[in-house]
C-alpha cells in the first residue's frame, strides 16, 4: 500500500463517487446561476438514479480490467481477514449496517407533507356560487361597486379591510411578503406578479376570496392553502371594496368581459 | 457446482428484483375503464356535471391531450386570451351556440378545428355514449359558462334521433359505419318500407324514394316517417293516413339509416 | 385469400331449405344477410352477458398473460435460433471451416428441446383463452378460422423439418447432401416465419382491426385478408423476425455463459467462452437495427389511431419509456463490458484499453442523459423549490432532443469498442493503413458532430421540425457505422496479427454480464409485449370489442413488473431445467472436439479465422 490514495483505483472510485455527488446534489444547482442560468436542488429520486447509474460506471471501470479488479479488492480483501486490521473492520462492521438502518428510518419516518400532486394555481371557477345563501352568477359578473357611490371612498374603506385582515400573508406592499408568508406552502401570491391578479377577472377575484383556500376546485388541490374562506366575515360590499383596493394600489386594471368577448371572436 | 449455480441464481433474481423495484418506484397509474353513464331525463345540472367531469380526467381519457401540454386547446384554463371554455365557447362558430358547437366539437371534431392545431382527434361517440358525451359537454359548460345540456338532449339513449337537430346536423351520427350491417336498402326490406315504396322507378303505392332527397331534408323524411300524417307529397293527399304511424319502434340506429339513405336519394 | 370469405360465409350459412347449391352468388349473399339479420340483435346483446372464466388466486388476466408471454418467449427462441443456425452453417460449408458447422448444430440442439415448451405453452394458452376468453376466443375463430387450420398444418411441417433437420445433420453431412440439409434449415426458417406472419395477424388485428371493421360488424363479415394483413400486422412482422435474432443470441450467450462456468476442462471453456461471444454479439448487432423497425411501429399506430399513439407515448404509458431507456442503459453498459473485458484475453489489446474509461464515461453521461425524466417525482418541498415539476435546468434534458443525442451517442460508442476489440489483435499491412485510421477517426468526429448539433439546434425549433431531426442524426449514425466498416474490411486484409485470441482465458465475471444481458433482454421484451398490448386499453379488438371481464382496467407499471419478472423466471427456470436435462441425455458436444485435439491440436482449432469479427 505503497501508491498515493488517488493513485489506487480503490481511492480513484471514491473520489469519482464522491465528486459525482457533489456535483449532482450541489453542482447542478449553484453552478448554472453562476452563468446566468436558472436552476435549483435536484429532487432526491433523481440524484439517486443519477448516483446509481455513476456507481454501476464505476464497478465497471474498476472490474474491466484483470489486474485493475485485483488491485481494487485487495484493500478490501485484507480489511476483512487480516487480523492487524481489527478495529476497522469492527468499526466498519458495526457502522455500516448502522448507516443502513438510519437510512432506512429516515424513508419511512413520517412526515408532516402532504402527498406530491400537480397542482393549478389558477383554477376554472365555477359558473355561480352561493354566497350567504344567495346564489350569484359570476360569469359575466362586474364589480357593482364601479358605477355606484364614491370611487375613492370604496378604495380607502378597501384598504382598511386590507390592512386589518389581508396584510399579514400578503404584506403591506401586495407583494405575498407578509409577516406570516413565510410560514405558509404554497407561499401567499403576490398581486405585483404579472401572473396573478391582472389575468384576473373581478369577479375571480371575488370567489377566491370569498371561498378561500376550502373552496378550491379538485384541480386546484392539495386543499393545503391557508387562504380562509371570507364570506362569514366580510360582507359582499367589503370583498368589492378590497377588490377595488387591490387593482387600484398595484395599478393593475382588472381584466373585462367584453374584451375576451372580442378577443373570443378573433378565432 | 453449486456456488456458481447459487449465484447465476443470484444475479438473474438481483436482475429481476432491480427492474421490479424500478417499476414499482414511479408513479403508478392504471388506465381506468370509462363507466357506462346512466342519467334519467330529469337529471340535475349538478349532476351531470360531476359525471362529465369525472370522465374528463379518468376515464373518458381527455386529459392525454387536453391536459396541459401543447397537443390540443387547454380546456380547463384560458385558451390563448379568448377566456375558458364556458365562456368562449358561444363565440367560436357564428350561429352555433356552446352547447351545439361543444357537442359538434366531440362528434366531428374536425368541423371546427382551432387554428393552430392539427387535426388529430377522433369522433368521441367512437368510445363515449351519447350520455357520456352529453356530460361532457355539460362539464366543459360548467368551465365559466352556463350549462344548459338538460335530460332532454339524450332523453331517447341512442341520442341520435331524439336530440334532434344538434346530432343530425352532425355527419358522424354513432353506430352508422359506412360498410357495416346495417344496409339501408335491406332496412326497408325488413322494416317493409318497399313493400309500397320503391328505392327507384313507379312506386307500387306511396311516393317513390327516387329525388326525394333534393325535396325533403332529412328531418323532414325523419318527421314523415314517425309521424306520417304531418303532411304529404305532392299528388299523394288522398293517400294521407294509409302510411301507418307504427314505424317508432324502428331502433334508432336503423331509422337513422334509413333516413340519411332516403336524403341522399337525389 | 378470396377463398377464406366463401368458407366463412359457406360455413354460417344456414343447410336447410336455402337454395345456396344452386351456386347463384346474389342468393348466397342474400342467405349471409339473412343470416346477419337474425344474428345481429343476438350480438349486439352479447357485451351484457358475456361471460368469462376465471383462474384461482392470480386471476383470468394474469393467468392468460403469463401463458401468452412465456409462449411467445419459447417461440422467440425457436424461430431467431435457425436464422442464425443457418448463416453459421453456411460460414461452416463455404468457410470449411468445421468449427462452424459445430456451432451450428448445437444452436439447433436448444431449439430441438426448446421447440416442445414452445408448443406446450401454446395448448396451454389456447385451453386458458377457451375456458377463460371464451367469446372473444370464438369470435376471433369466426374470422381466423382457415388461418388457424393454416397455422396448425405449418406447424405440423416446421416441427418434422427441425427433426430432420437435427436428427440428419451427420448423415448429410458431406456434399450435395450437405446442400440438401441446408436447405432443409432454410424450410425451417420458411415455415417459422409464416407461422409467425399467421399469428402476428391475430395479434394485430385485436389492436387495430381494418376501418371499416366496427361495434356492429358481425365476425362473418370480417374479410380474413383485411383483416390478418391491418395497419400494424408488417411492421410486428418486421420487428419481431428481428427481435427474435437479437433475443435467440442472448439466449445462446447465457447458455454458453452457463457451460463455460460449469466447465471441467479448458478446452469446454474455449468453446463455450467463443460461443458466448457470438452469441453476444449477433444480440448487440441486430439490436442496433431494431430501433428502427419500432420507430415504423410507432409510427403506424399514431396512422392508425392519434389517440393510441398518445396513450402510448404520452398517456399512461409514458413512465414505460423511462423504464425502458433505463433497461437499455443495462444492457448498452453491459453489452460493452463484456468487451472491454474480453479485451483482456486478445494479445494487443493493451493498446486500447486506457481508452475505455472515456467510452465508459460518454456511456454514462449518456444513459443518465437518456434516463432523466421529464417530469420529476419530488416531495412537496421540492417541487416549491423548483417552482413546479420540471426542474428548471436539468428539464432540458428531458427533452426528446436530448434523449435523441444521448442515445445516438451510446450507439457509436459502442460501435467504437466493437472496433476496437477488432483491431485489437491485428496489425494492417496495407500501405495505406495510417491514412484509413485517420479517416475513421475524421468520420467519427463529424458524425458526432453532426448528432451533437442537431441535439443542440432541435432546442431551437418547433416540436414538428425537431421530430425529423431524429432521422437526420441516426442517419448520420448509420451512415458512420457502414463507412467505417467498409474500410475496416478493406484495411485489414491480410493483417498479421500479435497473436491468437486466447479463447477461456475469461473471468468469470464476464460470463455474469451475458446472464445480465440475457435476463434484461427477456424482461424488455415483456414489458414491450405489455406495451403492444395496453394500449388497446379496455378493448380486447381495439373499439370494437370492449373488455368486459373485471380485469378490463389495464393495470400500473408496478402490478405489470411483477408479471413480467414471474414470467422471465419460468422460462428461465424451464429453460434451465431443459439444459440440464439435455446435458444429462447427451454427451457434451465438445467431446468430439477434444478427442481431435489430440491429433490436431485444439488451440489452433478453436481459434477464429483472422477475419471473423
Amino acid at each position: 500500500m505503497n501508491t498515493k490514495p488517488w493513485k489506487h483505483p480503490l481511492g480513484q472510485a471514491a473520489i469519482v463517487v464522491v465528486l459525482a455527488y457533489l456535483l449532482f446534489e450541489w453542482g447542478i444547482w449553484l453552478l448554472p446561476p453562476l452563468f446566468g442560468v436558472a436552476s435549483a436542488p435536484v429532487p432526491a429520486t433523481v440524484v439517486l438514479q443519477y448516483m446509481g447509474t455513476v456507481v454501476v460506471g464505476v464497478l465497471i471501470w474498476v472490474s474491466d480490467s484483470e489486474e485493475r479488479w485485483k488491485q481494487f479488492k485487495a484493500p478490501i480483501h485484507r480489511v476483512m481477514v487480516d487480523p492487524r486490521q481489527k478495529v476497522l473492520r469492527t468499526a466498519l462492521m458495526v457502522t455500516i449496517p448502522l448507516l443502513v438502518a438510519f437510512m432506512t428510518f429516515d424513508r419511512v419516518r413520517p412526515t408532516v407533507s402532504a402527498p406530491a400532486a400537480l397542482r393549478s394555481v389558477h383554477p376554472a371557477p365555477p359558473g355561480q356560487i352561493d354566497f350567504r345563501g344567495e346564489t350569484m352568477v359570476l360569469n359575466g359578473l362586474e364589480n357593482p361597486l364601479r358605477h355606484e357611490g364614491d370611487l375613492e371612498a370604496h378604495y380607502e374603506e378597501g384598504k382598511r379591510i386590507y390592512v386589518q385582515n389581508c396584510m399579514p400573508c400578503h404584506g403591506d406592499a401586495l407583494d405575498g411578503q407578509g409577516h406570516f408568508a413565510s410560514a405558509f406552502n404554497p407561499a401567499p401570491l403576490s398581486f405585483q406578479d404579472p401572473g396573478t391578479i391582472v389575468q384576473l377577472t373581478e369577479s375571480f377575484v371575488f370567489w377566491r376570496i370569498a371561498k378561500g383556500g376550502p373552496g378550491l376546485p379538485r384541480e386546484a388541490t392539495p386543499w393545503d392553502s391557508a387562504m380562509p374562506a371570507w364570506e362569514d366575515l366580510l360582507t359582499a360590499e367589503e370583498i368589492w371594496q378590497v377588490t377595488i383596493y387591490l387593482y387600484e394600489q398595484t395599478g393593475w386594471e382588472p381584466r373585462t368581459w367584453e374584451e375576451e368577448g372580442a378577443e373570443g371572436e378573433e378565432h | 457446482m453449486l456456488k456458481t449455480n447459487l449465484s447465476i441464481l443470484a444475479v438473474v433474481i438481483g436482475c429481476l428484483g432491480v427492474f421490479t423495484w424500478v417499476a414499482n418506484a414511479i408513479p403508478q397509474i392504471q388506465s381506468d375503464v370509462p363507466e357506462d353513464l346512466v342519467l334519467s331525463d330529469d337529471v340535475s345540472p349538478e349532476e351531470l356535471i360531476a359525471a362529465g367531469e369525472e370522465l374528463y380526467n379518468g376515464g373518458g381519457g381527455c386529459t392525454a391531450c387536453h391536459g396541459l401540454g401543447e397537443r390540443a386547446p387547454n380546456l380547463l384554463t384560458d385558451h390563448a386570451g379568448t377566456g375558458l371554455i364556458g365562456e368562449r365557447c358561444a363565440n367560436r362558430v357564428a350561429g352555433e351556440d356552446c352547447k351545439q358547437y361543444l357537442h359538434t366539437s366531440m362528434v366531428d371534431p374536425n368541423a371546427y378545428l382551432v387554428e393552430g392545431f392539427a387535426p388529430i382527434m377522433l369522433d368521441a361517440s367512437r368510445t363515449l355514449s351519447s350520455v357520456q358525451i352529453w356530460a361532457l359537454v355539460a362539464y366543459l359548460q360548467s368551465l365559466g359558462g352556463e350549462v344548459t345540456v338538460t335530460g332532454a338532449d339524450f332523453a331517447d339513449d341512442g341520442g341520435a334521433a331524439a336530440a334532434g337537430g344538434v346530432v343530425a346536423s352532425a355527419p358522424a351520427a354513432p353506430v352508422l359505419g359506412p360498410t357495416g350491417p346495417l344496409d339501408p336498402e335491406e332496412l326497408l326490406t325488413r322494416h317493409t318500407c318497399a313493400t309500397c315504396h320503391a328505392v327507384t322507378g313507379q312506386s307500387p303505392l306511396g311516393p317513390s324514394y327516387e329525388g326525394m332527397g333534393s325535396r325533403l331534408t332529412a328531418d323532414e323524411i325523419r318527421t314523415s316517417i314517425l309521424d306520417p300524417t304531418a303532411s304529404a307529397a305532392e299528388g299523394f293527399e288522398e293517400m294521407l293516413g294509409i302510411m301507418p304511424p307504427i314505424f317508432g319502434n324502428i331502433p334508432a340506429a336503423e331509422l337513422e339509416a334509413i333516413v340519411q339513405f332516403i336524403a341522399s336519394q337525389r | 385469400m378470396r377463398p377464406g370469405v366463401e368458407i366463412t360465409s359457406e360455413r354460417n350459412v344456414p343447410k336447410p331449405g336455402m337454395t345456396w347449391r344452386s351456386g347463384a352468388g346474389p342468393i348466397l349473399l342474400l342467405g349471409a344477410l339473412a343470416l346477419l339479420v337474425m344474428a345481429e340483435p343476438a350480438f349486439a346483446q352479447v357485451p351484457a352477458g358475456r361471460d368469462y372464466g376465471d383462474f384461482p388466486v392470480i386471476g383470468g388476466r394474469a393467468a392468460v398473460w403469463i401463458a401468452a408471454q412465456v409462449h411467445l418467449l419459447f417461440a422467440a427462441f425457436v424461430l431467431g435460433v435457425p436464422m442464425f443456425a443457418v448463416v453459421t452453417e453456411a460460414i461452416g460449408m463455404f468457410g470449411g471451416d468445421e468449427r462452424y458447422d459445430k456451432l451450428s448444430k448445437e444452436f439447433t440442439r436448444l431449439l430441438l428441446v426448446a421447440y416442445s415448451a414452445t408448443a406446450i405453452w401454446g395448448g396451454i394458452l389456447l385451453f386458458l383463452l377457451v375456458t377463460i376468453y371464451p367469446t372473444l376466443f370464438s369470435y376471433l375463430a369466426q374470422i381466423f378460422n382457415l388461418s388457424m387450420w393454416i397455422y396448425v398444418g405449418l406447424f405440423f411441417f416446421e416441427s418434422f423439418t427441425l427433426y430432420l433437420y437435427y436428427y440428419g445433420w451427420d448423415r448429410w453431412k458431406k456434399g450435395r447432401a450437405k446442400w440438401f440439409h441446408w436447405g432443409l434449415g432454410i424450410a425451417l426458417n420458411v415455415w417459422g416465419t409464416i407461422v409467425m406472419f399467421i399469428a402476428n395477424g391475430w395479434l394485430t388485428y385485436m389492436m387495430s382491426p381494418p376501418a371499416d371493421v366496427t361495434v356492429d360488424t358481425a365476425p362473418q363479415m370480417v374479410q380474413l385478408w383485411s383483416a390478418l394483413t391491418n395497419a400494424t400486422w408488417m411492421p410486428i412482422n418486421i420487428h419481431r423476425l428481428i427481435a427474435n435474432v437479437v433475443f435467440g443470441g442472448a439466449v445462446v450467450g447465457a447458455y454458453a455463459a452457463y457451460r463455460f462456468l460449469a466447465a471441467k476442462s479448458d478446452e469446454e471453456r474455449a468453446h463455450y467462452d467463443w460461443m458466448g461471444y457470438v452469441g453476444n454479439m449477433i444480440a448487440i448487432g441486430a439490436l442496433i437495427v431494431l430501433p428502427f423497425a419500432g420507430y415504423w411501429l410507432g409510427r403506424e399506430i399514431y396512422e392508425f389511431n392519434q389517440q393510441m399513439g398518445i396513450t402510448m407515448m404520452g398517456g399512461f404509458m409514458s413512465w414505460l419509456w423511462i423504464i425502458q431507456a433505463f433497461l437499455i442503459g443495462v444492457l448498452f453498459l453491459a453489452g460493452n463490458y463484456y468487451l472491454w473485458v474480453g479485451m483482456g484475453r486478445i494479445p494487443g489489446a493493451e493498446r486500447f484499453m486506457p481508452y475505455t474509461k472515456y467510452m465508459l464515461a460518454v456511456l454514462i453521461v449518456g444513459v443518465i442523459v437518456w434516463a432523466t425524466p421529464n417530469t420529476m417525482i419530488a416531495s412537496r418541498e421540492e417541487f416549491a423549490a423548483m417552482g413546479g415539476t420540471h426542474h428548471p435546468f436539468l428539464s432540458v434534458l428531458g427533452l426528446m432532443s436530448g434523449k435523441n443525442t444521448a442515445v445516438n451517442f451510446m450507439i457509436l460508442t459502442t460501435f467504437l469498442s466493437f472496433l476496437l476489440y477488432r483491431r485489437a489483435n491485428k496489425e494492417p499491412v496495407v500501405p495505406w493503413a495510417r491514412t484509413g485510421t485517420i479517416v475513421q477517426g475524421a468520420i467519427f468526429v463529424v458524425a458526432s458532430a453532426i448528432v451533437l448539433f442537431y441535439g443542440i439546434y432541435g432546442y431551437m425549433v418547433p416540436t414538428i421540425v425537431r421530430i425529423g431531426f431524429s432521422v437526420y442524426q441516426v442517419l448520420t449514425v448509420l451512415a458512420c457505422i457502414i463507412g467505417v466498416i467498409t474500410i475496416d474490411l478493406l484495411m485489414l486484409r491480410g493483417a498479421t496479427s500479435r497473436g491468437e485470441i486466447q479463447w477461456g482465458r475469461m473471468p468469470e465475471r464476464s460470463q455474469y454480464a451475458l446472464f445480465i444481458l440475457a435476463v434484461t433482454f427477456t424482461w424488455l421484451m415483456g414489458l414491450m409485449g405489455f406495451a403492444r398490448s395496453g394500449i388497446r386499453q379496455h378493448w380486447h379488438v381495439f373499439e370494437v370489442i370492449r373488455d368486459t371481464s373485471p380485469w378490463a382496467a389495464t393495470p400500473a407499471l408496478g402490478y405489470s413488473s411483477v408479471v413480467i419478472s414471474a414470467c422471465v423466471l419460468i422460462f428461465f427456470g424451464l429453460v434451465a431445467f431443459i439444459f440440464w436435462l439435455g446435458s444429462l441425455a447427451e454427451k457434451p458436444v465438445i467431446s468430439s472436439v477434444g478427442q481431435a485435439s489430440a491429433a490436431g491440436g485444439i488451440q489452433s482449432e478453436l481459434q477464429p479465422a483472422p477475419s471473423e469479427g
